[in-house]
């Protein structure tokens, strides 16, 4: 086990430095100057670039802005082309607003498609199954903006509420129970959005999962035996068929700094997803490279964390 | 079963807890639920955020709407359009001029006798509006040039320049005259003024350096002199006084190459700001320039919170050098503090930015107590924002307009862009050299049709380079016509035959390429409609669109197209200089069509020289006559906005009673409904009210 984390932590470092490098790459060699420094803008005179390029240390040979970089980043002291802030400062005030979205998106997520899958499970080929399949079939195959854009319209023009943004702007200083609500009912549509994708994949896997428990000889054992047939499917069953989605919640952690960009930008979020499309559009590398690599970095450890989960979670598994 | 009971009812109670929540949000009708402050909110949406709240670097439109309200410059426009004072409370404008008499000739004191008397005798007439002539004494002045390094090296070289002036004559003029030195030459003879500048330059450099530093001695001088009264009294958000050290301050701060403003070109012909005393500033200016003026309505910057004492302070508090530390580092940035109507409260990145009203504003406080500029990226968000009543205004699409005034919910104001669109022919190439060509292409074009289908009749025809509703704007050039035949008739005149339906001149069809950038829908739509239309008098036309990079550098910055579509953004300024003077055709300037006409030339100099308003306009109407008549562009069409606002909002006054009277929001002439903003208010429910 010691033995196996050793050498998979080594492994993923190589692949991060890897990815740091491509990353890097990708968005130097990739056309366009940070719009700060935009040739085509007419105000600038070829000095004032000259400037800027060497302020932002654009002026140096590739490899030595690549050290650079990267150790600003991790001494903290990187700053966004944009605005001068701290890299790693923004990204921790988007990351607190992309929280909530994230927390309510899985708990929707597991709360709904865990009863969805069992069901379907248990009612196989009826039409609770169909209509879930179905179901499931439209919110994965459906595009998330053009639902979200559906969902906002219908909301706006028949209730004429406010669904955007985090909150409703001007009720600073309404009663708290009118704050708490009104941001409750603005996490609902884009936690919501956010999750349907989710919703629809993981059922489908519970009702596979359940499906193939149930099919199991204990299952028809315990039947057999007399056992109320709710405590097989709820107790027995259903245990064992819920084993696999624990290692998920490894596979969790990188979910948690990509944010949706598609969703923050319809619901004007100001999460982590906005600000990476935004820093693309404005070419702000810093940004850019760091919310990869982090992101990177997360994938990285959610494998590994899942991959120790398994091994917890079920002993026949040896590493 | 726990279990299965669980299964069902902790979905159904996340849903109920989440659904409830929608009884305690407000709605459009009712948005004072919960609390009434939305009443004295305004909140208005953008697409894009601000990037750095400093009137003096920021080069973006969300910065700069921030920055009007959080700081007041000087002057700005009144309902008509007219300059009026904010800071200062007048100003005058007058001139001192100075020349270097000719080596050998007669010496600066002679002249200055001769120009005495005909001053004293007031002969010639003009010669009244010299107040005083005097000799200085020779004087040398420094000047610093930036000079392109050698061959393969990128960058400038700093290199000082001198320049050691004779004893020159200065004369002080009433107001400023831009023939003043043509008309001295008739009164002192021809050859009064020295006319070779080597003698006087101090430099060692060579070759074209040398000519461009030859450019540094002035042997005739214009110094254009603006006097600013300040506003006493007038308090910062901080409570420290402005006065004249904040202007000085904001000139230096722009000048100051460490702060990298891109405003150096508007302040580049100022030679010194002065402070006679706290509530006076003297701009000095090096040449003619009128536009110059405009300037004065950037924001203010606080000396005492961005002075180099402050910023080093400010380092020192942040941990980092000094020496490095500049303006652009500052939190004054992300945190501004001016004199305007409303003083910055927070700003949370790509959300939101929040401002109070300032209680002190020396014109009194706005109604609005708070100010919310929210960022949402997406138009289609914002039209339902602002459905939803949280967000104060909307700008309605070409298409939206006709159903959306109608809406019981909203108000509408509705006015002309300061810009227009155009097809631009490249002049330098035939057959576009011949203006019946470019005539008769204008009118084979049906720009109403464009206008009414394209634009859903939201535009205006458009015959010239200054905004509609100016004066500058010649209101006496009629468009041309559409008639094919007519434009038909132009070319044969031209020397262009019609077979097998194309025009030809000695067998060669006319035709060509029209380009237009990709992305814009009504720019593609133009072009398959003139496409169309030239197709019918004979002219085939190849569209073609290009990505907004790749057009601008490959086709115009390099003059390589021969019709393009496109439209220019305009501010009220009437110097046309950049677009259409025949000095900037080359690679990367902005007259690309090539357009040269000496009398064009000579009025755009004249306008951008001329301080006079009547004078100017004159000018500008014979320009606008000029540029119609030789067609360089098919000016299509001036677009339309249209803004809703909630229908609750209106103009609160306090009358002479001290009551508060609501009225409408009526649009100023020009079609500016904002322009009383600071009296508007919200009120709870649609109030009636009459006119």
């Amino acid at each position: 086990m010691f033995a196996f984390i050793v050498r998979s932590v080594f492994f993923k470092a190589v692949t991060l430095l890897i990815i740091s490098v491509v990353s890097f790459l990708i968005v130097h060699l990739a056309p366009g100057e940070p719009s700060q420094i935009d040739p085509l803008n007419p105000r600038f005179r070829k000095e004032d670039i000259a400037r800027y390029r060497e302020a932002f240390d654009l002026d140096k040979p590739l490899h030595q802005q690549y050290f650079l970089l990267y150790k600003k980043l991790f001494t903290g002291e990187l700053k966004s082309f944009k605005d001068n802030q701290s890299v790693l400062g923004k990204i921790w005030t988007r990351f607190l607003n992309s929280l909530p979205l994230f927390i309510l998106g899985t708990i929707l997520t597991w709360c709904l498609a865990f009863p969805m899958g069992v069901g379907a499970a248990l009612r196989r080929r009826g039409l609770f199954d169909q209509s879930t399949t179905l179901l499931s079939y439209l919110l994965i195959s459906l595009p998330g903006f053009f639902l979200a854009y559906l969902l906002i319209i219908g909301t706006v023009n028949w209730l004429e509420v406010p669904v955007l943004g985090i909150h409703t702007f001007g009720q600073g200083d309404a009663p708290l129970i009118y704050q708490v609500n009104d941001r409750m009912w603005h996490l609902i549509l884009p936690s919501l959005l956010g999750a349907t994708g989710g919703i629809a994949v993981l059922s489908r896997y519970v009702r596979g999962q359940m499906i193939e428990v149930l099919d199991s000889d204990y299952v028809r054992t315990a039947l057999a035996k007399g056992l109320p047939s709710d405590t097989v499917f709820y107790v027995h069953a259903l245990r064992n068929a819920a084993l696999p989605f624990i290692t998920m919640f490894g596979l969790l952690l990188p979910g948690l700094i990509g944010g949706s960009v598609i969703i923050e930008a319809i619901f004007a979020w100001p999460g982590m997803g906005r600000m990476g499309y935004e820093a693309i559009l404005s070419r702000d590398f810093p940004i850019i490279i760091s919310l990869n690599f982090i992101s990177a970095v997360l994938v990285v450890i959610g494998t590994l964390v899942s991959d120790i989960l398994y091994v917890i979670v079920d002993p026949r598994i040896r590493l | 079963m726990l279990v299965k009971r669980l299964l069902l009812l902790v979905p159904l109670a996340v849903i109920v807890l989440l659904l409830q929540s929608y009884f305690w949000v407000p709605t459009f009708s009712d948005q004072v639920k919960g609390s009434d402050a939305r009443l004295r909110q305004y909140i208005e949406g953008s697409i894009g955020d601000a990037q750095i709240l400093n009137p003096i670097l920021h080069t973006d439109a969300s910065s700069g709407r921030i920055v009007s309200l959080v700081l007041d410059g000087l002057i700005d426009r009144d309902e008509n359009l007219n300059y009026r004072g904010r800071l200062a409370t007048s100003w005058e404008i007058y001139e001192e001029a100075y020349f270097v008499p000719r080596p050998g000739g007669p010496s600066a004191g002679d002249l200055r006798e001769r120009i005495g008397r005909a001053r004293a005798a007031g002969q010639p007439e003009w010669a009244r509006n010299i107040t005083r002539a005097e000799v200085i004494p020779p004087a040398e002045e420094k000047n610093i040039l930036a000079v392109p390094k050698g061959r393969g090296q990128r960058g400038f070289d700093q290199v000082p320049v001198a320049v050691a002036y004779p004893e020159r004559v200065k004369l002080t003029l009433k107001e400023v005259d831009q023939d003043l030195f043509d008309r001295l030459k008739a009164l002192l003879g021809p050859d009064a003024f020295a006319t070779d500048p080597a003698p006087y330059l101090k430099s060692e450099l060579q070759g074209p350096a040398r000519q461009r530093a030859a450019s540094e001695v002035h042997l005739t001088e214009h110094n254009p002199v603006i006097v600013f009264r300040l506003r006493k009294g007038v308090l910062f958000h901080d409570g420290h006084e402005f006065d004249s050290g904040d202007v000085r301050f904001t000139y230096e701060a722009i000048m100051n190459p460490a702060n990298l403003s891109p405003r150096v070109a508007d302040y580049e012909p100022v030679k010194r700001v002065e402070t006679p005393d706290r509530h006076t500033v003297r701009v000095v200016y090096k040449r003619l320039y009128s536009p110059a003026f405009g300037t004065w309505g950037m924001g203010m910057l606080p000396e005492h919170l961005l002075n180099a004492k402050a910023l080093a302070e400010e380092a020192r508090r942040r941990n980092q050098d000094p020496a490095k530390f500049t303006m652009r580092d500052s939190g004054f940035n992300r945190h501004p503090v001016g004199t305007g109507a409303f003083r910055f409260l927070e700003w949370r990145s790509d959300e939101v930015i929040r401002l109070a009203r300032f209680e002190k504003y020396w014109e009194g406080a706005p109604n609005y107590e708070e100010y919310i500029y929210r960022i949402i990226p997406d138009p289609l968000t914002q039209e339902l924002e602002f459905y939803s009543g949280s967000v104060d205004s909307y700008s309605a699409e070409p298409h939206q307009v006709r159903r959306l005034r109608r809406d019981p919910r909203f108000q509408s104001f509705s006015g002309l862009a300061f810009g227009y669109t155009y097809i631009g022919f490249n002049l330098r190439r035939p057959p576009f050299g011949d203006p019946r060509v470019r005539r008769a292409l204008t009118m084979a074009v049906n720009t109403r049709q464009i206008r009414e289908f394209l634009l859903y009749g939201e535009g205006e025809d458009i015959t010239g380079p200054f905004v509609k509703q100016s004066d500058h704007y010649n209101h006496g050039v009629k468009p041309l016509p559409y008639d094919p035949r007519a434009a038909e008739r132009l070319l044969h005149e031209a020397g262009w035959k019609k077979t097998n339906g194309v025009m030809r001149k000695d067998g060669k069809p006319l035709q060509f390429t029209l380009v237009t950038n990709h992305g814009n829908e009504v720019r593609k739509a133009i072009a398959v409609a003139v496409q169309d239309a030239w197709k019918r008098v004979g002219v085939p036309v190849q569209v073609d669109l290009v990505e907004w990079a790749v057009f601008i550098q490959k086709y115009i910055n390099t003059l390589n197209f021969d019709a393009v579509i496109l439209g220019w953004q305009m501010g009220l300024d009437p110097d046309l200089f950049q677009i259409w003077h025949s000095s900037q055709t080359g690679p990367g300037q902005l007259n690309f069509v090539g357009y040269s006409n000496p009398r064009a030339d000579e009025l755009i100099i004249k306008i951008r020289q001329e301080y006079d308003l009547k004078k100017q306009v004159g000018y500008a109407h014979e320009l606008h006559r000029i540029i119609y008549e030789d067609q360089p562009y098919s000016f299509l069409y001036v677009s339309k906005w249209t803004a809703l606002l909630d229908r609750k909002i209106v103009i609160a006054e306090k009358g002479p009673d001290g009551k508060t009277r609501h009225r409408k929001i009526t649009p100023t002439k020009t079609g500016s409904h904002t322009f009383h903003f600071n009296k508007w208010l919200k009120l709870p429910q649609v109030p009636e009210l009459e006119g």
